[in-house]
């Protein structure tokens, strides 16, 4: 890089009339490269914190081109009852070695008392490295305004719930800074809905206005299509607004749920029986949520001297999006009259159940029928033979 | 000596003859008057009744065969009062009628057999009484598409066209009665009376003498609650010796698509039963398909005693 560096700017600099601007900005790279030496830094020289609040400053220390340097650091200026420290890693530190062509980052934090005054107050914090010091005066001033900034908390941010329940978040949104109106917006899985509320109101919102430094709950509802599958799932809620955003990770865990249907043959819900006769009626079973529906038992309410039986009697799983076929075979009272009867069939597995109403037409039955046209054959038989006996006179 | 040929050779044009003669009779003009005009004002009453109360009903042009006001019966029930009537004016002089005019011997002297005289006369009068009820049902029907404004449902025709069917059978028993009649008594004015008398017991009076033969018959237990359902079942089974309660049940049931059943009724027959949805009409067919049988069978058979009584008669008069 040394060696190549003047030769390249003796071609960038032929090339320069011509290449004005990117000339320029390749010149200046090499020279920050050549400066040698130790320097204490910090990006706001002169700041104002608030008071009764830690505020950290962050300062860096540089080594250039320098063998490793052991720098002792000391702070002068800092006002009584004013609490301070000097944080490298985490930890308290005194002194700092910057290895060659490294920096370091060190944290000062200030926590000036509640109350406390002052303008351009003069801190200077001196890192004494060899015989030689490198100084950083700071220009710290105490101002009461708050500093722009937004703050969610949630009281609950985890929930529990199956995919047809509505999961509803408190947040507390907090401004820091001026007042303004805040727009509200979650990030959550697609197929997820979700609705804002202020507070415990019932209306939807997009967005409220925050006073400055006052704070507002937003509930945050979140339903989960009917179909999510049991799992975790991340809710990212956003507020903007005001040059000022802050968001919070929420999170839902959807327990699943079984769902059985009954339906009957060919989706009917009626069938045809004969008084005292079995009929059988092939009902499907369809498990539609998003666990497995286990000991599923069936059972009807038919009316009375009526027997219903089913096969088999109980299933002991289906599992989601699966069905399974149960006959059911009724046997309507031989007293039963023709028309129309309701048997309330039933299939229950432990929270879930699922009846259906099922429509029997009794048919009368033919047996009398068949004697009516008897007796008529009967009566035609006797004018038949009164026919042949005293026929053609 | 054994004869050739079949007997009821000639029966049809005797029918169609008979059916011709009874048309344009002034005692078959004058009955079907009023029967026309009574049933016109049956059918208008019931039309003013369902235009006020009934707002919908899958079933209306049924409902206007049985719906009554005041003071006249619905349809239904004055068909099953008036039209043993017709049937009797028809048959009372069947053969009777022959011997009073001296025309039995001149009818007998054609290439016929006696079989074919006795079919005819019986086949001529169904032929003029099931014209009267086809005009008759299709002028009620008129009526109602007039006054209501709404054509019958494919339901109310097919159960209107067996209602007629049944009320044809109905018709046939009287009419199989007033001839037997008509070949056993002599006198027509005699077989008039024996006939009309056999129908007022039987359409006014047997609904009082039914109870009191069950009574006699099946007493009623105090202690025993079964002696009650005993004693109606044989009341019930009296009662229907009449023609007029077999046709009324048979009535009930077609016209009543919501009637499921015309025997007592237990509350368990009753549990979960949906009470109002119309039955089938086949299934309404078979609930009655009994009486209907009965009916057809009491017609034979009385046709067939009238036939024997005719056959063995001395016809040289």
């Amino acid at each position: 890089m040394k060696r190549t560096a003047p030769w390249l700017t003796a071609i960038v600099l032929v090339l320069g009339a011509i290449f004005a601007y990117p000339a320029a900005v390749s010149a200046q790279e090499p020279r920050t490269a050549e400066l040698t030496g130790f320097w204490l830094t910090t990006p706001h020289p002169e700041l104002a914190i608030r008071p009764g609040e830690t505020q950290s400053i962050a300062l860096t220390l540089r080594n250039s081109n320098l063998p490793p340097q052991r720098a002792s650091l000391e702070i002068t200026g800092v006002p009584d009852k004013w609490r301070w420290s000097l944080k490298g890693g985490g930890r308290d530190v005194g002194a700092v070695i910057v290895g060659p062509d490294a920096s370091e980052n060190l944290n000062l934090e200030l926590t000036p008392p509640e109350g406390a005054r002052g303008d351009r107050i003069p801190i200077k914090i001196r890192a004494r490295y060899g015989n030689e010091v490198a100084e950083l005066p700071l220009l710290v001033s105490l101002s009461d305004k708050p500093e722009a900034g937004l703050e969610l908390k949630s009281e609950l941010p985890a929930l529990r719930g199956t995919a047809s329940s509505t999961f509803s978040f408190k947040v507390d949104v907090k401004n820091d800074g001026e007042e303004s109106l805040f727009n509200l917006a979650a990030n959550v899985p697609e197929g997820f809905q979700t609705r804002f509320k202020r507070g415990y109101g019932s209306e939807e919102i997009t967005g409220l206005p925050i006073e400055a430094g006052a704070s507002e709950t937003v509930t945050l509802e979140v339903t989960p299509p009917r179909s999510a599958a049991a799992g975790r799932y991340p809710v990212v809620m956003e507020v903007s607004g005001g040059g000022a955003s802050a968001a919070t990770e929420l999170s839902i865990e959807v327990t699943g749920q079984p769902e059985v249907s009954l339906t009957g043959p060919q989706e009917r819900l009626s069938g045809q029986a004969v008084a005292g006769k079995e009929s059988s009626f092939p009902f499907t079973l369809a498990n539609t949520g998003s666990a497995p529906a286990t000991d599923i038992e069936l059972s009807a309410s038919p009316p009375s001297g009526w027997k219903v039986e089913f096969e088999p009697e109980r299933i002991d799983a289906i599992a989601p999006d699966s069905t399974s076929r149960v006959n059911v075979k009724i046997t309507p009272s031989e007293r039963a009259i023709a028309g129309d009867y309701m048997v309330n069939v039933r299939a229950s597995s432990g929270p879930v159940s699922e009846s259906a109403e099922f429509r029997v037409t009794v048919e009368a039955s033919t047996a009398w029928g068949m004697a009516g046209i008897g007796v008529i054959a009967a009566a035609a038989l006797v004018l038949g033979m009164a026919v042949m006996r005293y026929g053609r006179r | 000596m054994t004869r050739k040929g079949s007997p009821f050779k000639g029966a049809m044009t005797i029918a169609m003859k008979e059916a011709a003669d009874h048309m344009t009779s002034a005692r078959m003009h004058l009955i079907m008057l009023l029967v026309m005009l009574s049933a016109t004002g049956a059918v208008y009453g019931a039309i003013g009744r369902i235009t006020e109360t009934t707002a919908e009903d899958p079933f209306l042009f049924l409902k206007l065969l049985t719906i009554a006001r005041e003071p006249l019966p619905s349809f239904a029930a004055l068909l099953g009062f008036l039209l043993p009537l017709v049937a009797i004016a028809l048959g009372f002089d069947a053969v009777n009628g022959e011997y009073a005019r001296r025309t039995m011997s001149r009818l007998l002297a054609q290439p016929i057999y006696r079989d074919a005289v006795l079919f005819g006369k019986f086949l001529g009068a169904m032929i003029v009484l099931a014209v009267a009820l086809l005009t008759l049902w299709l002028l009620m029907t008129g009526l109602g598409i007039l006054f209501l404004g709404l054509p019958p449902s494919a339901a109310d025709v097919v159960r209107g066209l067996a209602y007629m069917a049944a009320t044809l059978a109905y018709a046939g028993v009287w009419l199989a009665l007033a001839i037997a009649f008509s070949t056993m008594i002599r006198s027509p004015a005699t077989s008039a009376l024996a006939a009309l008398s056999v129908w007022l017991v039987l359409t006014v009076f047997w609904g009082m003498i039914a109870p009191l033969v069950a009574g006699a018959v099946a007493p009623i237990d105090p202690l025993d609650p079964m002696t009650m359902v005993t004693q109606y079942e044989t009341q019930q089974a009296i009662a229907r010796l009449s023609p007029q309660r077999l046709y009324g049940e048979v009535a009930a049931i077609l016209l009543d698509p919501a009637a499921r059943s015309i025997s007592p009724l237990f509350f368990d027959q009753l549990q979960g039963a949906i009470v109002g949805a119309p039955l089938p009409t086949l299934q309404s067919l078979l609930v009655v398909w009994p009486q209907l049988s009965g009916m057809v069978a009491a017609m034979i058979l009385l046709f067939t005693l009238a036939y024997v009584a005719f056959q063995r008669q001395e016809v040289r008069a």
